[in-house]
């Protein structure tokens, strides 16, 4: 999201670069909560060491960009939409970052699980993997068009992501007052399906830095909450 | 035709003089020279400062010819380009209508030349941008970045499962163009999209597990009813009359459930390729009441619907849409008690928000989920069916499992007349592959709303004008 030339062309490349990197550290940790649902999903311990290697990476980049983005406020003191672009980025990296550790504790905790017997409540984990993903796939798409509209959209839209950890979580106690063998791995199901609604919340973050960038003003509304969550049967 | 015009612009940009050229240098350098010269020759100065005058003016006239000499060196390349051989040209127009996704990407991930097919495929703007924008994927990114070192990067396959599922085998070679300076290599990406034959061959897997497994337990069945008739009963009239209707339920329900599984499978299959024909929501939803009132006549429930007059004119294959209306108000029918009504309205040209949900709730206790929806767009509208019964309501817990396929509430009887659990699955893909959404609305006692919405099409003009002339 980078407006009109500048007069020193280096500065425009300089901005574009900055979004370009954090739009691959987003495609970085998009693919790691993707890695990290199917390593779940289809007891994949190779997948699943293959996403804890991934999140180096993604420290590496946040560190690397932190510092092209200090620099850049450094030498350019950026104002006004550049400096929103610095700033975002800012803020960008760090959600990303836990983005990245949040898809990695799920693919330590699917190591965990394949050591078990498959329980039957990974569709419940896999569709609410995929609603997270679609979430952050889509506010990073906003914050490589400046579509505002679409990330208030999605930001509107996380309740339906606590819906559903909702009804897992329900559904997790359930089984497990039926049968105490459940208890060890629902609780890593119960803690793999925290993490995705955490990542959840972290696209809503990007939503409203998304906003940010492109309008200069906050999303001030209060942000639609589900229900709080019920007593276990 | 975009591809031309953009061509034209790059070329005056990079003929364009952003340095001074040669000839500037030259006619600057002789012009002090000369003034120089003058200025001696009126005996204002000496001939000592003038030659290091001279001298310093020709050096530096030197340097900067050495600078433009490395910049100008990106003009030869477009003017080849205007003299183009027919072959060439002939090159251009062939990537041009390829219906594959080419790219050519430049140093730094800058998108150099993207065919139409790629700009569809990646939705890029008018300008190249960087790729890394454009597509997301870090191992697509890093091939590419291999090849820009002149390594060779091969083939990469990635996966999108959102917003809809697509997976791409990326083609990535090393280009080495004939320019001179430090970066004379491109990397040429060539996007493959294999997602019919990975869903197909996953589709096979899945029909022959859900059919092994679901046809097993009235298999079973049957084969004990058999071995009782040509057995124990053998002599029984009775009971073998009694066995004989209880296994024509099962062959039925094992039929049905063959059925919905094929059905299922179609609809999986082309789930990724939109449907192009126009169809009446309103006309289409009079249809399914239509046929399904004698039902509802034998159980004296009311259907109540609340259609708009004029047509909703929805993108949407016809005899699909017809699967997901009737079997909604199916499903209505089924969990609504004898002697109760259930009511399907339609709702025309609302907005995102307004398509997934009622305006008023259906009570305090009432949940909501969302089955399915397409990626967020502000601007674009829907036509939303929704058909509400008057059953037990369905527990919060379990709306997110409704579309899965074979799931039943806890409770839910099991028997002959019961669905094969593939109905709400058969509608959910329906309504993926129509880049439509289905939701739900559920109170514990209260009954259950269902919701599926698709999006607009364009009012051809005629269809307009008679509306128009019949107002």
């Amino acid at each position: 999201m980078v407006q009109g030339p500048h007069i020193v062309k280096a500065f425009s490349e300089e901005l574009e670069q900055i979004a370009a990197q954090v739009a691959t550290m987003g495609g970085l940790a998009e693919s790691m909560i993707s890695d990290a649902i199917d390593a779940v999903v289809k007891r994949d311990n190779d997948l699943a060491a293959d996403v804890i290697a991934r999140d180096k990476q993604v420290d590496q980049m946040q560190h690397d960009l932190e510092k092209q983005v200090i620099k850049m406020l450094a030498l350019r003191q950026p104002m006004a939409s550049d400096l929103r672009v610095c700033i975002s980025a800012l803020k960008l990296v760090t959600d990303l970052e836990r983005v990245g550790d949040l898809a990695k504790n799920i693919a330590r905790r699917a190591r965990d699980l394949n050591a078990v017997e498959p329980l039957a409540l990974t569709k419940s984990v896999e569709r609410m993997g995929r609603l997270v993903q679609g979430h952050l796939h889509q506010v990073l798409d906003a914050y490589s068009t400046g579509e505002t509209d679409r990330a208030v959209g999605i930001w509107e839209r996380d309740d339906e992501v606590d819906e559903h950890y909702n009804a897992l979580f329900r559904e997790m106690l359930t089984a497990m007052a039926e049968d105490s063998q459940l208890i060890g791995p629902g609780a890593h199901v119960l803690f793999v399906a925290k993490n995705l609604e955490r990542i959840g919340d972290h696209a809503t973050n990007i939503a409203e830095v998304v906003h940010y960038l492109v309008t200069g003003r906050e999303l001030t509304a209060e942000r639609p909450r589900g229900a709080p969550l019920g007593q276990p049967e | 035709m975009a591809d031309k015009s953009e061509e034209t612009r790059t070329l005056s940009r990079l003929s364009a003089p952003d340095r001074p050229r040669r000839r500037d240098i030259l006619v600057c350098a002789c012009l002090g020279v000369g003034i120089l010269t003058v200025l001696m020759a009126s005996g204002a100065l000496g001939f000592g400062p003038w030659l290091a005058g001279a001298l310093t003016l020709s050096a530096l006239a030197f340097i900067y010819w050495l600078t433009a000499l490395t910049t100008a060196e990106a003009r030869p390349a477009p003017a080849r380009a205007e003299r183009r051989s027919p072959e060439g040209e002939a090159a251009d127009v062939m990537l041009g209508r390829l219906s594959i996704p080419v790219l050519l990407i430049g140093p730094g991930g800058r998108i150099e030349r993207a065919n139409p097919a790629a700009r569809a495929f990646l939705a890029l703007g008018s300008e190249g941008g960087l790729l890394s924008t454009a597509l997301r994927q870090p191992r697509v990114l890093e091939a590419v970045g291999a090849a820009l070192k002149g390594e060779r990067a091969g083939v990469v396959e990635y996966s999108a499962l959102t917003p809809v599922e697509s997976h791409v085998r990326a083609y990535v070679e090393p280009i080495r163009l004939d320019v001179p300076g430090p970066l004379p290599f491109r990397a040429m990406l060539v996007l493959a999209d294999e997602t019919s034959s990975k869903r197909a061959e996953r589709m096979r897997a899945d029909f022959l597990a859900n059919a092994s497994h679901e046809l097993r337990t009235p298999l079973a069945s049957l084969s004990g009813f058999i071995e009782t008739i040509a057995g124990p009963a053998r002599d029984d009239p009775e009971a073998q009359e009694r066995f004989l209707g209880i296994m024509r339920d099962q062959t039925e329900r094992m039929k049905r459930l063959i059925d919905d599984l094929l059905s299922l499978s179609r609809v999986e299959m082309n789930e990724h390729l939109p449907p192009s024909s126009v169809t009446d929501l309103a006309q289409l939803a009079a249809d399914v009441i239509d046929s399904l009132s004698p039902v509802a006549a034998a159980r004296s429930i009311l259907i109540r619907a609340e259609l708009p007059g004029g047509p909703a004119l929805v993108t949407g294959d016809r005899d699909q849409l017809h699967e997901v209306v009737e079997n909604l108000v199916e499903n209505a029918l089924k969990y609504s008690a004898d002697g109760s009504s259930i009511r399907v309205s339609l709702h025309d040209g609302a907005g995102r928000d307004a398509a997934e949900y009622a305006e008023t709730r259906l009570g305090e206790a009432a949940s909501r989920m969302t089955l399915t929806a397409p990626a967020y767009e502000a601007e674009a509208r829907y036509a939303a069916i929704r058909v509400r019964d008057s059953g037990v309501g369905i527990d919060r817990r379990y709306l997110p499992r409704l579309a899965e396929r074979f799931f039943r509430v806890d409770g839910q009887k099991s028997g002959p007349t019961s669905g094969t659990g593939l109905g709400l699955a058969i509608v959910k893909h329906i309504v993926t592959r129509h880049r439509g959404g289905l939701t739900v609305e559920s109170a514990p006692g209260g009954g259950s709303v269902f919701s599926v919405f698709f999006p607009k099409a364009a009012e051809p003009a005629q269809a307009l004008e008679t509306r128009e002339s019949a107002e």
